[in-house]
């Protein structure tokens, strides 16, 4: 891949965001000088992921989102590997950075920037859009210290197993009937965030804080946290009841306006009651070339779980074209086991046709062709393919074809093939089983590792986190 | 394609019937009146029949060891999928495919078969017990024969996961199995569910046996 320096009418600068699917960079618009902010995102991530219709989806709602305290879209632009979304530049960087090392705000600010913050949750809400994974690093400042929430509605690009599993600070924010992996109402987990944020800002650190994540997670569903002796009784009365166990019994975002020292110094802010007339056409286009890729592709994924007559078809079993090869007592294809992820997995597909000097060229997302490099006249029209489909996330089946030719080679990829499936994968590979209370007291062993986190090397440039 | 012709010669081969005649007839248990096998096509399956037929017992018929032994190289290995198609090939139910069943069970596997004959082989086949529908156990059952078969490990919640998300789509009316309607429907979402009822060999039948084209005067055009 060259590298890409200009996009559409953009100038791209330097990263000043990643995360697991997409960064940020900055860019400046060649036409006005004006600088904005590209969330880039991989197509193909998107649609291993099988989250086309839903991110496209998100974008769509995240573009009629206006308000002045949410980050806004300005324009989707699509090539034909990358989703580019140009969005509001905001200068002044994270809220992470301004409560950094224990600091914490006077009530004063703080109470504006939570004001700001329910604001822009309520306009949200009432479009039917929740954020889902609040915390500070998606809460922006912009030069005159108003509060901007950056990734609004989109979740498809963050997992609930990765708002529980990652390092930076996620656990501590999310709401207790997340923990439970059921149905959640998304506007009483976005209020619980708002709690776990406003406490931070007052008193400077987290209620929910321990390094043993069974521990964490305990303390996220008994909500045991104690409040700092400067809390007022007004901030400890909202506070109580925003950090309400029962979404059922949790305040909601009309009677937190309602609330009397949420009320003090309260500005509400309208967004603009004339909208303007926006154009979701851009989105279309960005994604249409994912769709021309899954037509191309021979076993659709419509989901990341396979059928089960999907499995039953494929199987050699039921190929009755055995009656016909009787003269070639040798298998012509072969079916191989992979306890890895799709892209892992073909990625050890392409190393075994190295090691026995095969040329790749890849069919789509999910075949790869392989020739020899030397092609000798008897045997130029040799080759062998093999196809990937995915079973499970971390489980696929590879079938192995062959041309007509030298079976040598054949046998060869397979059994440097096989060899490689039986590595242990680098990463652990994350459980997909739920997590509850139950599953967090069988998981002393894996919540231990958190017990020493590593410090990071680099931490994101000070602006935007992405998800 | 194949000039017909109505040029045949009789052999002492038990079970032998005119090509012309089972060329014509469609299966009892299909309707479609358009032609799967040709003549010449006929013939040359008689020559596979035969070979299959005596490769283990000399008496013509193709009995279920001789099936195995035909699919996987190997008389005793058993396979539960390999004993449904044998029973879906007897169409006599007498333990024995007899030619005449051989050549209409695999006229369903022709490329030119009609779509709806191979579903509905593919739903029989499918449906274990013969109750008329497809039931959740036998789709489970029909998942571990197939795990077992080759070495792809998967845990009993990662198998109850597959089966439920596969009946959530296609069991429609929610009762529970799969009638032949919802079946249907399914495999029109999923064509690739039935790619394995097709056999692009017997297009090429005849290629596979040249001796016999030569003992005919029929003429075949070639691409």
């Amino acid at each position: 891949m060259g590298l890409v320096k200009k996009i559409g009418k953009y100038q791209l600068g330097r990263t000043i965001g990643e995360g697991t699917f997409s960064k940020v960079k900055l860019a400046v618009n060649g036409n006005n000088g004006q600088k904005v902010a590209i969330k880039v995102i991989d197509k193909h991530m998107v649609l291993e992921n099988n989250l086309k219709n839903q991110v496209k989806r998100e974008i769509r709602t995240m573009k009629l989102l206006h308000h002045p305290n949410i980050v806004r879209i300005h324009e989707v632009i699509g090539t034909k590997t990358k989703i580019y979304i140009v969005m509001e530049y905001v200068s002044g960087g994270q809220l992470l950075d301004k409560i950094s090392y224990g600091e914490k705000l006077n009530a004063c600010e703080a109470r504006k920037l939570f004001q700001q913050l329910i604001d822009a949750l309520k306009y949200c809400h009432n479009k039917g859009v929740y954020h889902r994974d609040l915390k500070p690093e998606n809460l922006l400042l912009d030069s005159k210290g108003n509060l901007k929430v950056s990734d609004f509605g989109l979740s498809a690009l963050q997992k609930h197993n990765d708002v529980l599993n990652t390092r930076c600070g996620s656990p501590g924010y999310v709401a207790p009937e997340l923990l439970l992996s059921k149905g959640y109402d998304g506007a009483a987990a976005d209020v619980w965030s708002c709690g776990v944020i406003l406490f931070e800002l007052l008193a400077g650190y987290l209620p929910f804080n321990d390094r043993n994540l069974m521990n964490l997670y305990g303390k996220i569903w008994k909500a045991e946290y104690r409040c700092p002796p400067w809390f007022t009784q007004n901030q400890k009365k909202l506070i109580a009841k925003i950090l309400e166990p029962r979404p059922v019994k949790r305040i909601t975002i009309p009677d937190i306006v309602e609330d009397e020292w949420f009320q003090t110094d309260y500005k509400p802010v309208f967004a603009s009651e004339f909208d303007q007339n926006i154009n979701l056409d851009d989105v279309d286009v960005a994604f249409n070339s994912i769709k021309e890729n899954i037509r191309e592709s021979t076993i659709p994924k419509s989901s990341s779980f396979i059928n089960a007559f999907q499995l039953i078809a494929m199987s050699q079993d039921l190929d009755l074209s055995g009656l016909f090869e009787e003269q070639d007592e040798k298998k012509q294809r072969t079916r191989l086991g992979s306890k890895h992820t799709i892209n892992e997995t073909i990625e050890k597909i392409e190393a075994a046709a190295t090691d026995v000097g095969l040329s790749i060229e890849k069919m789509n997302n999910f075949k790869i062709k392989m020739q020899p490099k030397q092609i000798m006249t008897r045997c130029s029209r040799s080759y062998l393919s093999a196809q990937v489909i995915e079973v499970a996330p971390t489980h696929c089946v590879i079938e192995i074809s062959k041309s007509t030719g030298d079976l040598r080679v054949y046998h060869k990829f397979c059994e440097s093939l096989s060899n490689l499936l039986k590595q242990k994968p680098d990463v652990p590979s994350q459980s997909q089983d739920s997590v509850d209370l139950c599953a967090a007291e069988r998981k002393k062993q894996d919540a231990g590792c958190y017990e020493e986190p590593k410090s990071e090397d680099s931490k994101p440039l000070p602006g935007y986190k992405s998800a | 394609m194949g000039c017909y012709c109505s040029t045949s010669k009789k052999t002492e081969a038990q079970g032998y019937e005119e090509p012309t005649i089972l060329s014509s007839e469609t299966p009892c248990e299909y309707h479609d009146p358009s032609l799967n096998v040709t003549v010449s096509e006929v013939e040359a399956l008689h020559e596979l029949y035969k070979k299959l037929s005596n490769s283990i017992v000399e008496d013509g018929l193709i009995h279920k060891e001789e099936f195995q032994l035909a699919l996987f190289r190997n008389k005793n290995k058993k396979n539960l999928f390999a004993d449904r198609i044998f029973d879906l090939f007897d169409l006599k139910r007498n333990g024995v495919i007899e030619f005449g069943e051989f050549v209409r069970s695999l006229g369903v596997f022709h490329p030119n078969a009609a779509l709806e004959d191979k579903i509905t082989f593919a739903f029989r086949l499918y449906d274990l017990r013969q109750t008329g529908f497809i039931e959740r156990e036998e789709l489970k059952e029909m998942v571990l024969a197939l795990l077992h078969e080759s070495d792809l490990e998967l845990s009993d919640d990662m198998i109850e996961t597959i089966v439920d998300k596969t009946f959530s789509d296609a069991d429609i009316n929610g009762d529970g199995r799969i009638d032949q309607d919802e079946w249907k429907a399914f495999v029109s979402k999923h064509p690739s569910l039935i790619k394995n009822m097709t056999l692009p060999y017997l297009k090429d039948i005849t290629l596979a046996f040249p001796s016999f084209v030569i003992r005919t005067d029929i003429e075949e055009s070639e691409m």
